[in-house]
């Protein structure tokens, strides 16, 4: 199999194709293959020629952190939980997410994600206990978005996030959620920064749910925002 | 560094950003001080978020007579007696106000029908005591950390500084003290090295997963800064109380956790014998078997004679699917098994660290102003570390850390800040010679191979089960090791940060290796063929670990004492 990769030696420099051949196991992810090319001591690409080892960021390698997200394929995915058995082609192409200032080969710079919500003061302030009842109704999707892994998928997919300088993606979306739904002194403050950094400006693909390596359901977020 | 004698407005360096750093942070922000919170990349990439089945607390809310005291004592005994007892009991006093604090964060926690937090059973525990999220526990409470902590970063108390790996502490001597003044930081994107002064260096770095390739946890978790704190002459203990977590699987990329709420929901471990299920657990430790404390469950998967399984099916797909949706989502992803259904094959693998940086109950090292909390410091876990302990445990550890550094004697005049930043001009210039030049050094190993040999003897020599004569081929390998170490060179691809950390992890392995050979007994974690005995008479008690020229020196303290 071939794996195509588009890299970079640092912030700033041009980004170059090299291609290599895997010829490691297929049950795998995409994950695995990288650590297999990089495994090896002097890596060549496919032309036989010594390539540096592919840079590339991973933590917890099981879809919990976030760490690895890159355009596999042509979509946004996790290398983790991106197995090479489920994809169509025969060749496997890595690029960076686009949507970030890339670093150095599959790795980009997402300050962009903590600064936003910082910009946006998403805190819940003071706690407020619910019922059993709103508990029963809101704590699977509390649940759900707490798992929010902060990766970035859905601003790489989404067609109304740019740079993120006014709209700040499904991700801000649903951690408004999260603390509106449970903050006894800050829900205007959450709602009106939600409207300005999010519902101003999303057109309602609802891309974001088909990437999310959470299975968040930002459309139930939006049903509960839109209504309270 | 501030020259204020006041006990605000004071900086405090805390590396490394999971649940005891964010835990510190806060605290720190709240007494008034002013926390610098740095990591390689934010918290929702740190271990913390893979912690899955619960913290505990003796909240008593399921009718059973639990208490703090009940409490104290598994942890003590599961620690097998060498974690200091005050230090345990004020842990467990916590545990309450701290799930009432992450209640007050808009943590998610499962809860009753009456709407009371709920609790399961976990291994050691002889009540249910574990507060749980699903299987998410870790990452719900990160969540609810890091909007708490925003909170302090738009108010400017905390201030955080991404992307940095580090370096080094800032350590002078001092009329025969050693005491630390900040640290240097590798930063990744920018390729350069950079300094921060602080009133206090708090290390909240992790355990030490690096040393022994793949684990359970986390790849940035690799053992490092404890590693080079250890050359820098800061103590570590128990070094040789490694947890394997008993049931985990198996894939090509890495070993994962089926969290121990499998167990605590009802989950049976059995093996096959002629074609009937064999319930070695139940059979040898009766009706609880397979809730036993996790170095004793390790031992008995790893002394089964055929492969071991957990089954959960029975406890039917929708419990599943409330309780520990995480597992079946796991299994069914990565090894393809309907839990719902069939059973999981299981095998134990390294999964936490009891031992770490030596700390007092104030979380202070033997270094003044160095502090360590979380999995990177030993202190409540002994011999072995009960499910659920480590959660509260990194809390726990950062606000008595904020309180230590609060109350801390600091009066640095503005001349003094002033010497000691032209003090460690001279270090911090050759700490760059050193990093540059190595990145341009020809001759060269590969640090991948160097890991990957040094996972191996940590593996093979040391694992689940002791003895002499592997420990010492074991410390062999690993003093040829350290002797080729400065030839370890990144090529271009790789970081600068991934060939000199190489050093320090494998000072930090012959500690390991080196306590556990001087350790001639089995108690919890550390199994001993040649030794199958716990010997209370020379071994009751934490094992201290020094560096110096190159040679570990082992004594044995009483803690409390």
């Amino acid at each position: 199999m071939l794996v195509k990769i588009k890299r970079q030696k640092g912030m700033g420099a041009e980004p170059y194709w090299q291609t290599f051949s895997y010829d490691g196991e297929r049950n795998v992810t995409v994950s695995a293959v990288l650590e297999y090319l990089n495994g090896q001591e002097n890596l060549v690409d496919i032309d036989g020629m010594p390539a540096p080892h592919i840079r590339w960021a991973c933590s917890c390698m099981q879809n919990i952190c976030g760490a690895c997200a890159m355009v596999i394929n042509g979509r946004p995915s996790l290398a983790c939980n991106t197995f090479l058995r489920d994809l169509d082609d025969k060749i496997l192409i890595l690029e960076p997410l686009s949507k970030f200032p890339t670093a150095i080969d599959l790795t980009v710079d997402r300050s962009i994600i903590q600064e936003n919500l910082k910009r946006a003061e998403v805190f819940l302030g003071e706690y407020e206990s619910a019922s059993v009842k709103d508990r029963k109704k809101n704590g699977k999707q509390q649940y759900s978005v707490a798992k929010c892994m902060k990766c970035g998928l859905c601003l790489e997919v989404c067609p109304n996030y740019k740079k993120g300088e006014n709209f700040f993606g499904a991700l801000f979306a649903n951690e408004s959620y999260l603390l509106h739904s449970q903050s006894k002194d800050r829900k205007k403050t959450l709602k009106d920064n939600y409207k300005e950094h999010f519902s101003a400006g999303c057109s309602k693909s609802l891309s974001c749910q088909d990437v999310c390596p959470a299975g968040i359901s930002t459309l139930t977020t939006l049903l509960n925002m839109n209504h309270k | 560094m501030n020259t204020n004698v006041q006990k605000q407005g004071r900086e405090i360096l805390i590396i490394g950003s999971g649940i005891a750093g964010l835990t510190c942070a806060i605290e720190v922000a709240k007494s008034g001080n002013k926390a610098i919170l740095v990591s390689p990349y934010p918290s929702e990439r740190s271990q913390s978020v893979m912690a899955a089945g619960g913290i505990n607390a003796a909240l008593n809310t399921c009718g059973e007579n639990d208490s703090v005291a009940l409490h104290v004592k598994d942890t003590f005994d599961g620690g097998c007696g060498i974690a200091s007892k005050e230090a345990v009991e004020r842990l467990c006093a916590d545990a309450p106000d701290i799930i009432a604090w992450l209640e007050s964060l808009g943590t998610i926690f499962n809860r009753d029908e009456n709407g009371n937090i709920d609790l399961r059973a976990f291994g050691g525990q002889c009540k249910r005591r574990t507060v749980y999220s699903g299987a998410s526990t870790g990452k719900q409470i990160v969540t609810a950390l890091v909007q708490e902590a925003r909170k302090y970063e738009c108010g400017k108390r905390i201030e955080r500084r991404a992307g940095r790996h580090f370096h080094s502490a800032l350590i002078r001597e001092e009329d025969g003290d050693k005491v630390c003044y900040g640290a240097l930081f590798y930063n990744e994107f920018m390729n350069r090295l950079e300094t921060i002064y602080a009133d206090a260096v708090i290390m909240a770095t992790g355990g030490q997963n690096g040393v022994f390739g793949k684990t359970t946890g986390s790849t940035l978790c690799d053992g490092y800064a404890i590693g080079k704190l250890f050359m820098q002459g800061a103590e570590i203990k128990n070094p040789e109380f490694i947890q394997y977590h008993p049931t985990t699987i198996e894939t090509t990329q890495k070993k994962m956790t089926i969290t121990e709420g499998a167990r605590g929901e009802g989950g049976r471990l059995y093996y096959l014998q002629d074609n009937q299920r064999v319930y070695f657990m139940e059979a040898l430790y009766g009706e609880k078997g397979n809730l036993m404390p996790r170095d004793i469950v390790s031992k008995c998967i790893y002394q089964a004679p055929s492969q071991v399984y957990l089954d959960i099916s029975f406890l039917g797909k929708e419990k599943i699917q409330e309780r520990l949706p995480e597992v079946m989502e796991l299994c069914q992803k990565y090894i393809g098994i309907d839990v719902s259904k069939e059973s999981i094959p299981v095998t134990p693998s390294v999964h936490f660290f009891m031992g770490g940086l030596a700390v007092d109950n104030k979380h202070r090292t033997n270094i003044k102003h160095l502090y360590a909390i979380g999995e990177c410091a030993a202190q409540y876990h002994g011999a072995n570390r009960l499910g659920g302990n480590s959660l509260l445990s990194a809390i726990h550890s950062g606000r008595v850390a904020a309180d230590s550094v609060y109350n801390e004697e600091n009066n640095l005049t503005e001349a003094d800040a002033f010497a000691i930043q032209k003090y460690f001009e001279c270090y911090i210039e050759k700490q760059k010679e050193v990093l540059f030049n190595r990145q341009e050094e020809q001759q060269r190993i590969s640090p991948i191979r160097f890991r990957r040999e040094l996972a191996n003897v940590m593996h093979n020599q040391l694992g689940i089960c002791r003895n002499e004569k592997d420990l010492e081929e074991g410390l062999s390998k690993i003093e040829h090791m350290l002797n080729t170490v400065t030839y370890v060179t990144p090529d271009s691809g790789n970081s600068p940060y991934q060939a000199y950390v190489i050093e320090a992890m494998v000072a930090l392995a012959k500690a390991i290796l080196t306590a556990a050979l001087s350790r001639k007994e089995s108690r919890g974690a550390h199994i001993r063929s040649d030794y199958p005995e716990q010997n209370d008479l020379l071994y009751y008690a934490a094992t201290i670990v020094s560096w110096q020229n190159g040679s570990c020196f082992v004594r044995y303290e009483r803690e409390d004492a």
